[in-house]
């Protein structure tokens, strides 16, 4: 009866396992086989480097080309983390170094509050309360780059918290006792030895943070303009997950304008993918 | 003191105010501009009014979003799970791990949106299963798999390793272990994970738009009818501009409180099952 169980169990776990994995290769396998048709209509170079998105016919000729769109998702995730790592990096400091180990129960959950946030609230705030800043400010409309970068930033927030912070702590166990020991003042030591010591892994979660931000749909939709030109800091855009959004609903099934927005998506996902491996090499370099 | 000492702490102590202030706004923001709207008939009715929304509650969209997340969890999680214990305790293999692990974080990276058009083109169209709630429950449950997954297997590899190998040296079986010891010790932080990944697929908009979401839809009766979902409706509202903005604070008043309120309930329960291996 036992060995039943047993073996009853692992099977579970193994099918379980099995199934998973077909599924997840499965959709991977999918959006690839929907992508490539369009290939067959606009080369590889015009798709990626093409600057006229014009799926429908309405005035001149088709044209697929989404290098603006993919400027603009880099364009945004970079300057989110670029303000997100500021704030973040100091956060994860005060987190680990600071605050006691109470505080510290009571403050990770709370930064991870932000994480919980589902992203159209973050757009809806972003309407209403960065878009209309903007609009005083003497930008058309309001939205811009910008506006979708600081959202960006903040929603990015948590992540890099939590895991900088997570890695601090650790390299702070292994140094500040012998730093005081030695008499250098505490703040000293954060700042000329485990700010440097955690440096190869605060990297890696920025770049894990760059895949997040990339993805990211609603907020950056709402909030960035949706108009094919290249990224400008206070510029209309739109982001390669945006088109997707506003575009398939009206794509019609099988033609060329639907499988370049799969295209656009695999593009988006071998983006991400590039980045995943950058980390397991950088992650066996540095860290072994 | 030396300058980078005084630098960093400022730094330090600048951020950390910084972010609290962003939580306590985005919290206090919603939940003040909101809370007029909210009342029981809001709650409790269907959207109504000239463009819809505008008048009415949103109580489809409560039991549309619960609906979703139920579906998103039960299909995602399990899996999940199974997945994390074979890659903790099960598979010996190495390049095999390495594969599984690849596939997981390639589905992570995955944008949502493009997890949407896929449950899409091949759950509504190819298999016609239609525009219905197993739809876009499939899609967020495949959004929220990689989710749950890495924090289990995280949690599984934080438990001490003396607990696992005294279970094996009293010959118990792996099954018994597993069932007994590991998931037990692990309790916290798997619901907690389930809680957490459930609030993202409630708030995710973009895997339903094409997949179950629509504008108006009664309570629906059965998974294969599509329903409202509160992210899907506050999305719509803004789209209608101006006239249903008291509504739409209303919506996102009522998403926040439930974000709240999991993550509190999430911690709470993480904290006190957990400190019952960590005594020693």
């Amino acid at each position: 009866m036992r060995r039943w169980k047993n073996r009853i169990f692992s099977l579970l776990v193994y099918g379980l396992t099995a199934m998973t994995v077909l599924v997840l290769a499965f959709v991977i396998y999918f959006i690839v086989k929907e992508a490539l048709p369009t290939f067959q209509e606009v080369s590889v170079t015009d798709f990626l480097f093409g600057q006229r998105w014009m799926p429908i016919a309405y005035t001149g000729e088709v044209s697929f080309g989404i290098f603006n769109f993919i400027m603009a998702t880099l364009y945004v995730s970079f300057l989110a983390l670029a303000m997100a790592i500021l704030v973040g990096i100091g956060a994860a400091i005060f987190l680990s170094c600071v605050a006691s180990e109470r505080m510290r129960g009571i403050l990770y959950p709370f930064v991870d509050l932000l994480a919980g946030i589902p992203s159209v609230i973050y757009g809806f705030i972003g309407l209403v309360i960065l878009v209309k800043y903007f609009i005083r400010a003497g930008i058309p409309t309001g939205s811009c780059v910008l506006a979708a970068g600081i959202l960006l930033a903040i929603m990015l927030l948590p992540f890099l918290v939590s895991s900088c912070s997570e890695t601090m702590l650790k390299v702070k166990e292994e140094y500040l006792p012998c730093a005081e020991a030695m008499g250098i003042s505490r703040w000293y030591a954060i700042a000329t030895i485990i700010l440097p010591a955690s440096w190869k892994n605060i990297m890696m979660s920025m770049i894990l943070a760059i895949g997040r931000a990339m993805g990211e749909t609603m907020a950056v939709m709402m909030v960035i303009g949706n108009a094919n030109l290249f990224p400008h800091l206070l510029g209309k855009s739109e982001s390669i997950a945006s088109v997707i959004a506003l575009e398939m609903g009206t794509a019609v099934v099988g033609s060329t304008h639907y499988h370049a927005l799969y295209a656009a998506g695999m593009v988006l996902m071998i983006l991400l993918f590039a980045i995943n491996l950058i980390i397991t090499i950088l992650r066996e370099k540095l860290i072994g | 003191m030396h300058w980078q000492a005084r630098l960093t702490k400022y730094w330090a102590y600048l951020s950390m105010g910084l972010v609290t202030a962003i939580i306590l706004f985005l919290f206090g923001y919603v939940f003040y501009r909101g809370a007029d709207t909210i009342s029981w008939e809001f709650l409790t009715q269907a959207p109504s009014g000239a463009v819809l929304g505008e008048e009415g509650g949103i109580w489809p969209a409560i039991v549309g979003s619960i609906c979703f997340t139920a579906t998103a969890i039960v299909l995602g999680s399990i899996p999940a799970i199974a997945t994390a214990l074979y890659m903790v305790f099960y598979c010996k293999n190495r390049r095999i791990k390495g594969l599984i692990r690849m596939v997981v974080q390639c589905i992570s990276g995955i944008p949502s949106i493009v997890l949407g058009l896929f449950a899409y083109s091949f759950l509504v169209r190819d298999l016609a299963w239609g525009r219905c709630i197993l739809s876009s429950g499939v899609a967020l449950a495949i959004m929220i798999l990689p989710f749950i997954e890495v924090r289990a297997e995280k949690t599984f590899h934080e438990l001490p390793p003396q607990m696992v190998q005294s279970s094996y040296a009293l010959g118990c079986s792996r099954w018994y272990t597993v069932w007994n010891i590991i998931l037990p010790a692990c309790k916290g932080e798997l619901v907690s994970g389930i809680i957490l990944g459930g609030c993202y697929a409630m708030g995710a908009t973009a895997p339903m738009i094409f997949t179950g979401a629509v504008a108006y839809a009664s309570v629906p009766k059965s998974l294969m009818e599509p329903a409202m979902a509160l992210p899907m409706h506050l999305y719509l509202l803004l789209a209608q501009g101006t006239t249903s903005m008291d509504t739409a604070y209303g919506t996102a008043f009522v998403m926040m409180a439930l974000i709240l309120l999991s993550n509190l309930l999430a911690t709470i329960y993480a904290r006190r099952s957990q400190k019952k291996w960590k005594v020693s």
